[in-house]
């Protein structure tokens, strides 16, 4: 055990020339995943949103579809979905332009089912009073959902969205394995050039963190914002 | 104003509400007592169908609904709680929105009237309810007294015919009641319309014209407030009114 120790190549454990180096095209990596990453959280918000409300609804042809839908994501890995999706479609001749849209594509319809959850949990948190009091007041379904629910939802919902939105970031990742050339993808093909895979792999999980860190300032903000209104 | 007939209303199979009859006209204050479990605040969230009865009808304004036949249309809802206007035990202000946006929130989406008009009214109200320095406050920076009298207040802007409270003291430590009260005493005594849930006696007997007595699903006793709760016709409200004596 002690001998394996000793046999560690510490100095092969980073060399920071090689990743200074890489770092301009490992960027430009970064800007695939970012631009994956945001149009399928973004398509992923609206989408959850519809299929949240529409799980919560009384009505059969609105809920059932909803539940299969949130039950097939859920129980789906994400990479057997983007298999399905870029290799599997054109089988039957549907094929995307390019491999980014079916990246985009997967990874919104897939974490889509993970924010209808967040949303009908935290609409289903806001009190029963806050519909009763607006029901009295003479507001209507959507102006309630709209100007009374919904922002007292979204507080109880940041927390939850924002770790689904790192999990995004995270998961475009395996937009790599059909050859969309994200972060991940410029990594790989450094370390097979040089055969530097852990130097490598770990810039490439650095930049992953320094973005969800990024993206957790931004939740810190939107959460003072939204709790502004509590005193305690 | 407000004519109830043979209403009935179950929780599962738990019966609450067993054949109310009840008439309000323009102009009363009602007080509803009775022990908690008789069914008083089932009955007023009948009133503007909070809860929907099973059985039964309710005229209220011009706009009657009879229960049981066929469901309830969205149009008869509306219609019914276009004619009242409720302050819960809870208070139930819009925490994410200041006093004044909690007042004006629906009168602004019901476009009934210009803005600048329920601008004024709303300012108007939160002076005659002792509020006018929170106007920018949220409701969670306030006392309990505060939030309800802020949520008596939002009930007026929709100018409803009747006033329903349900429990609107119940919530609140003692030395902010009177505070609460002294702002329902003070639309009684405008003409205000109201049906109130309550268990403070000495106030309903001060301000009511009727009171009704309820106990398990009906309404045991009815007459004018000074009768029904200082001189009791029935044992039950009787026992009940020395149960409270008591405490």
């Amino acid at each position: 055990m002690f001998e394996t120790f000793r046999e560690i190549r510490w100095d092969y454990l980073f060399d920071f020339e090689l990743a200074a180096d890489s770092l301009p095209f490992l960027l430009e990596g970064l800007q695939v995943t970012m631009i994956i990453a945001l149009f399928s959280m973004f398509f992923a918000l609206i989408l959850g949103m519809v299929i949240g409300i529409a799980r919560m609804s009384k009505y059969a042809v609105l809920h059932l579809p909803a539940r299969l839908y949130i039950s097939f994501m859920r129980g789906t890995p994400l990479l057997v979905f983007i298999f399905i999706l870029y290799y599997g479609l054109p089988v039957i001749g549907i094929e995307f332009d390019s491999a980014v849209v079916a990246a985009i594509v997967g990874v919104s319809l897939n974490f889509a089912a993970y924010n209808a959850e967040v949303v009908r949990s935290a609409i289903l948190s806001v009190p029963k009073g806050q519909w009763e009091a607006a029901a009295t007041l003479q507001m209507d379904y959507f102006q309630t959902l709209r100007r009374i629910i919904i922002p007292q939802a979204t507080r109880i919902a940041l927390p939850p969205t924002f770790n689904i939105f790192m999990d995004v970031v995270k998961g475009t990742s395996l937009a790599s394995v059909i050859t969309v050339q994200e972060l991940l993808y410029s990594s790989r093909l450094v370390a097979g050039r040089t055969f530097d895979s852990m130097t490598m792999y770990i810039t490439a999980a650095l930049i992953y963190w320094l973005v969800c860190i990024v993206i957790g300032y931004f939740q810190d903000r939107l959460e003072i914002r939204y709790n502004r209104y509590l005193t305690n | 104003m407000i004519t109830v007939k043979n209403l009935k209303k179950s929780f599962d199979d738990t019966p609450v509400l067993k054949s109310i009859d009840l008439q309000v006209e323009k102009g009363d204050v009602v007080c509803l007592v009775g022990a908690s479990g008789s069914g008083k605040t089932t009955l007023l969230r009948c009133l503007n169908l909070l809860e929907t009865p099973d059985e039964g009808s309710i005229r209220i304004g011009d706009k009657e609904v009879q229960f049981g036949e066929k469901p309830l249309t969205k149009k008869d809802t509306k219609e019914i709680r276009h004619y009242s206007g409720m302050v819960f035990q809870g208070f139930h202000l819009f925490p994410h929105m200041t006093l004044i946006d909690n007042i004006t929130e629906a009168p602004l989406t019901a476009k009934e009237q210009d803005k600048d008009t329920i601008m004024q009214e709303a300012h108007a109200l939160l002076e005659k309810v002792g509020l006018s320095e929170h106007k920018d406050k949220y409701p969670d920076a306030l006392s309990g007294g505060q939030q309800q009298r802020a949520a008596i207040a939002r009930a007026l802007m929709m100018h409803p015919d009747v006033m329903l409270f349900d429990e609107p003291t119940s919530a609140l430590d003692p030395q902010l009641v009177r505070e609460v009260l002294k702002v329902i005493e003070s639309l009684a005594k405008e003409g205000q319309t109201m049906v109130i849930v309550t268990h403070e006696m000495n106030f309903a007997r001060r301000i009511a014209d009727k009171a009704f007595f309820m106990g398990d699903g009906y309404i045991v006793e009815e007459g004018p407030a000074d009768q029904v709760l200082a001189d009791p016709k029935e044992d039950r409200t009787r026992e009940f009114l020395a149960l409270l004596e008591d405490e």
